[in-house]
């Protein structure tokens, strides 16, 4: 079975989500997509204002989807994709969920990637997060869900770009130190490259940029982004070991890891890992090296762990792995 | 040859960051035998064992005899931060490619 993608756009209280959400469905690539809608209040608004060529919008409300309707979302996804197993609706190509404002969208994903009915069925396509290019900055300042928010996310939708440039606001080099692996788009009035939004995998190879593993560190509003890299290739071994480790020590001060790892198993075609918070991905391996750099390079986006740390462990569990290695 | 200098530094590198990511106020010292940490209240000594390996010694109590780091780094925080919340790792069902 084919699993569908499943999209999350999040974003602060005003930030624009719901004009995205509409813009995009307007789009031809979207009009076969079902959209649940999160709203905090007991009366949801935002699923009226969202024109879809489609009648495929359910609203989850009375709570928010990250914390107490996250059984009602993989209930409604489980619902979903069985009525369209069944022929009951409309054979939709992809979940797009719109959390509340305050939402944190890890736990959103780890239930969608974890539970034992629906995980098989679906596969994580993008985070998408909305800011807003006026008030972004003060929100980030005052409001710590919105900066984690923007940390997570695959995509960062800077919107109402009509109204104020982030980069003279300061707004854009924050988002970049905040999280440098995210592209940055620009939308006014919610208009946005579609495209780039939805690039049906959560890892492409075609899209590797170079610059996203020589990020310097940064530090900023209680985040910090690092990357830990090593010349020599590492065991399969320990890169098992090193997760386990860092999943079971670090806990919610890690918000993302990806990186290209070098394994001694596996030469010349490295492995792509990528996790939000403790689950992960199942590693996916390359078929060759996406640039001439073929060191191992983990980019870690954290609230607060230590990047000499988390090196030192990685060295210390290679030593160990290798002393125990026969080969 | 594990035990070299530069191994030494780096495992009480990786013994006081573990400290300090449970929120546990404690030293790291090393000495001929090992490592050393204390905390207000518990002296534990941690001897590494050849060819691999740790042992976790409270006075004259051996505590745990551990296969490598990870081992070492989950009896401590059960000795030192009982409190501290475990995580697990899950890996998904979903391709990332």
């Amino acid at each position: 079975m084919n699993a569908l993608p499943f999209s999350v756009i999040t974003g602060f209280l005003g930030s624009g989500k719901t004009t995205l959400l509409s813009r995009l469905l307007r789009h031809p690539a979207f009009e076969r997509t079902a959209v649940i809608i999160n709203e905090f209040g007991a009366v949801g608004l935002d699923h009226l204002l969202v024109e879809s060529s489609d009648e495929q919008i359910l609203l989850l409300e009375g709570g928010c989807v990250c914390c107490t309707v996250r059984g009602d979302l993989v209930r409604t996804a489980g619902d979903l994709l069985a009525r369209r197993a069944a022929g009951a609706v409309t054979a939709f190509e992809r979940i797009v969920i719109e959390t509340t404002g305050l939402a944190d969208p890890a736990p959103i994903v780890h239930a969608l990637m974890t539970d034992r009915n629906i995980a098989d069925a679906l596969r994580l396509e993008s985070v998408i997060t909305t800011v807003d290019a006026a008030a972004g900055a003060a929100t980030l300042d005052a409001h710590p869900e919105s900066v984690k928010q923007a940390a997570l996310a695959d995509c960062i939708v800077v919107t109402k770009s009509d109204l104020a440039d982030p980069a003279a606001t300061g707004l854009a080099a924050r988002l970049q130190a905040l999280n440098p692996t995210a592209p940055k788009l620009a939308a006014m009035h919610g208009a946005v490259d579609a495209a780039q939004l939805f690039d049906g995998r959560a890892y492409d190879p075609a899209r590797y940029d170079p610059a996203l593993f020589k990020t310097a560190a940064h530090r900023h509003g209680g985040i910090n982004t690092f990357c830990l890299r090593r010349e020599k290739p590492l065991h399969a071994a320990t890169l098992s070991l090193f997760l386990q480790l860092v999943a079971e020590h670090c806990g919610a001060k890690l918000l993302r890891l990806k990186g290209l790892i070098d394994v001694v198993e596996s030469p010349g075609r490295p492995a792509v890992i990528h996790g939000v918070q403790h689950v992960f991905h199942p590693p996916a391996w390359l078929d060759q090296w996406p640039d001439e750099d073929h060191s191992t390079r983990i980019v870690v986006i954290s609230q607060g762990l230590e990047a000499q740390w988390l090196q030192d462990v990685l060295e210390i569990l290679e030593k160990e792995v290798n002393a125990c290695s026969i080969s | 040859m594990l035990q070299d200098t530069a191994w030494r530094t780096r495992t009480a590198s990786v013994l006081s960051g573990a400290l300090r990511l449970w929120d546990v106020a404690a030293t790291v010292q090393c000495d001929d035998d090992g490592f050393i940490v204390a905390t207000g209240g518990a002296t534990l000594r941690i001897v590494p064992r050849a060819p691999h390996g740790w042992m976790i010694v409270r006075g004259a109590e051996t505590l745990g005899v551990l296969a490598g780091m990870p081992g070492l780094l989950r009896q401590l925080r059960e000795e030192l931060a009982p409190q501290a919340k475990r995580g697990r790792l899950i890996i998904g069902a979903q391709s990332l490619l």
